[in-house]
């Protein structure tokens, strides 16, 4: 990372292990857990992608624990070893709440019982830290429940929606998106196991992983078309490792289907670019590997350099190192990527000095 | 400094590797199934993650077809623990992906039971 840069890492996977939730559940949720081996399902059938499946095989905690859910070897290998001035937790979407098929009702148990671990165990433990609100967002009701219960935490920046296959601009979902602005809350979304062939997974993971860009383009799309930008102006969205390098063509091609098409979407008053521009920021992970030149040509097409966001998205497999995932910009640019977008776009993060 | 014992040999079996010093110089010295020695700079030449805590292993090879693999090299390709790219130890540590990329090497020889890397 650039010298005398603070950052705002906008990805960081803390795991948790299901016996760890079992003290912040309540019966007979902890009985299916304890008793039934209950654990959420997952479906994407790569296992393989890297030397350690999905992670770096050098974030494996050395008592054998998988990456992510210890946290001092977490500040020892990434807090400390780059000197993050704060860090957004996302999870690890194992379990996700919102992902769940049925069983509503332990979707939204295990919700509550995470945030109540997540805040305990790290957003307690280490002042750079800050974390998502998880909620079973599928139940509506029950989601805007979690919310007012820990949405105004101090540290709880963000509610996590996951990239699945719900689009969660439609207006069921809104009053999420209502309590969200309410607690001073941006939307996180992830994607988890999007089917991104047509609903189904492709042959191979390098084709999922290359077209998980598109998922998280369907749901910013949703998200604007949809009016939630105009409905509830105080809110922004973070898009969480899809990339960047689609955003020019996503506004380009919003803004002349919004001239031919606004008709049937008389609710947005402004155009589509102009919302992206106000309201969404992107992760810069996973970077594709661009030069000076290149990045700079994106940043002149995006017509900002406010939409994006660095993330490591530390403990996974593509892991993009501060020091040497993009280009050597100029300093007020890396300044803007590295820390004032993310820190000018969740209200809850402090200025350096305050804390 | 021109030379160093990284290590013994008795240190590394065959298809495995270790970390060592040659002076300041972080280094990975690698032991390919026929026994022999080769060292690299122990740091990733794409993002930097240390190499060791990869893995050697074999790999799919350009000889596949579409829809059929062909896998051989065993113990001769090194994996980076990060993002996954390999390595021909054999062939210069050359990337599979982009041979025009490879890791800086260093020399290595075998005397009595001491592993020597040398400039
Ligand atoms: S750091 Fe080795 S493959 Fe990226």
């Amino acid at each position: 990372m650039p010298k005398q840069i603070p950052l705002v890492d906008t990805d960081i996977h803390e795991r948790v292990q299901y016996e760890e939730l079992l003290e912040y559940l309540d019966e007979p949720f902890k009985h299916y857990i304890q008793n039934c081996h209950w654990i959420q399902e997952k479906h994407m059938p790569y296992t393989q992608p890297s030397v350690a499946g999905v992670d770096r095989a050098d974030a494996v905690v050395p008592d054998g624990r998988p990456a992510g859910s210890d946290l001092a070897f977490m500040q020892e290998q990434l807090l400390d070893d780059i000197g993050h001035e704060f860090g957004i937790l996302t999870g690890a979407l194992d379990p996700s709440p919102s992902s769940m098929h049925g069983w509503y009702e332990m979707a939204a148990a295990l919700a509550s019982a995470y945030n109540d671990w997540q805040i305990d165990k790290w957003l307690d433990k280490d002042e750079r830290l800050y974390g998502s609100v998880h909620v079973a967002a599928q139940d509506r009701d029950e989601a805007v429940k979690e919310i007012e219960r820990v949405g105004n935490h101090p540290k709880m920046v963000q509610v996590l929606l996951p990239i699945d296959d719900i689009m969660w601009g439609d207006p069921y979902y809104h009053p999420i998106f209502e309590a969200a602005e309410k607690h001073n809350l941006m939307i996180g979304m992830h994607h988890n196991e999007p089917p991104v062939y047509y609903g189904k997974w492709p042959r191979y993971f390098i084709e999922w992983h290359t077209l998980i860009p598109t998922a998280h383009m369907k749901q910013v799309t949703n998200m604007i078309f949809n009016g939630v930008f105009e409905k509830f102006p105080n809110l922004g969205l973070m898009m969480i490792e899809g990339g960047f390098t689609f955003i020019p063509h996503m506004m380009w091609k919003m803004d002349q289907q919004f001239r031919d098409l606004r008709h049937e979407v008389p609710w947005l008053k402004r155009k589509p670019s102009d919302i992206m521009k106000k309201h969404v920021r992107f992760c810069t992970q996973p970077s594709e590997e661009l030069n000076k030149k290149d990045f700079m040509s994106l940043i002149e097409q995006m017509g900002t350099e406010e939409m994006i966001c660095f993330a490591t998205d530390y403990p996974h497999w593509d892991y993009d190192s501060p020091h040497r995932a993009l280009p050597n910009l100029d300093q007020e640019l890396k300044k803007k990527i590295y820390f004032e977008n993310a820190k000018n776009f969740y209200p809850k993060i402090p200025d350096t000095k305050e804390r | 400094m021109k030379e160093q014992v990284v290590c013994k040999t008795t240190d590394i079996q065959p298809g495995e590797m270790m970390e060592s010093f040659f002076g300041k110089q972080n280094v990975l010295i690698c032991r390919t199934p026929d026994g022999k020695f080769y060292a690299f700079m122990n740091q990733c030449n794409h993002q930097g993650a240390p190499l060791h805590k990869g893995m050697i292993c074999g790999a799919t090879t350009e000889q596949s077809e579409p829809g059929e693999y062909h896998y051989c090299h065993k113990g001769e390709i090194l994996r980076c623990p990060w993002h996954g790219r390999e390595f021909d130890i054999k062939n210069e540590g050359r990337m599979l992906a982009n041979p025009d990329k490879k890791l800086p090497s260093f020399n290595v020889r075998v005397e009595d039971e001491d592993v020597i890397v040398y400039k």
